[in-house]
């Protein structure tokens, strides 16, 4: 499964599986993301391309406004698969 | 392990609780675990987007022969459609140029070690294979 946190200190936290299945639970929670945010892996568990395509779409959005996402405290795994896909030359991050 | 699943997007859960079984049963790492389920979903939502026609299910197979992993995928009753002939992705292009789609089966192509695509008696079977090294198991 998959749900979204926003922690004290402004951190969007995502919290499991970001798959096909969920993705638009996750584009229904940015569309009022308009600045830019932190977000914050430590608690996904895996990503697949439909998450990574809605990262890259909101990256794009925000980006068009001067506004971008860093992402922060991804597993090995994951990093993999950022890597893989080129993102970490299109992402901040930590 | 064989079990047929939905032709909808929503089997996921369902898709995902049967990868984790054979994991355990296989006593197969995390690493190669996070690949099997990254190749299972890539494979099994690109036959419910791409493939036409098709009975109401999907077949998936996992299986592990000494040191290689199998995944398999069939699809039936439908036209031919080679995911594997899909073109590559340019990873190195800048954001404004990025697309989406195709990344799926870029992943798949760079996390397994072969994929191959066999269409016969309009069943489409699309195997992918992950050898194993001595720490995955």
């Amino acid at each position: 499964m998959f749900s979204i946190k926003r922690a004290k200190d402004g951190h969007i936290l995502l919290v499991g599986r970001l798959d096909a299945a969920q993705v638009d639970r996750a584009r229904n929670y940015f569309r009022s993301v308009t600045e830019s945010c932190t977000l914050d892996f430590t608690d996904l568990d895996y990503i697949s391309s439909a998450g990574l395509g809605f990262l890259l779409g909101t990256q794009k959005r925000l980006s068009e406004s001067g506004h971008k996402l860093k992402l922060v405290n991804m597993n090995k795994y994951i990093r993999d698969i950022f890597r893989i896909a080129g993102f970490d030359n299109i992402f901040d991050i930590e | 392990m064989e079990k047929n699943f939905k032709r909808e997007i929503s089997a996921l859960d369902e898709i995902f609780s049967f990868v984790d079984d054979f994991v355990t049963e296989s006593r197969i790492d995390d690493a190669v675990a996070f690949s099997i389920r990254l190749a299972v979903e890539e494979l099994f939502t690109n036959f419910v987007r791409h493939n036409t026609g098709g009975l109401d299910h999907i077949a998936i197979s996992l299986k592990r022969d000494s040191n290689q992993l199998l995944i398999q995928l069939k699809d039936f009753q439908v036209e031919p459609f080679d995911m594997t002939k899909v073109k590559s992705v340019d990873v190195d292009l800048p954001l404004e140029k990025r697309k989406a789609g195709e990344l799926g089966i870029h992943l798949v192509k760079s996390i397994v070690d072969k994929l191959s695509y066999e269409y016969s008696k309009r069943t489409l079977c699309v195997t992918a294979i992950k050898n194993l090294e001595e720490q995955d198991v």
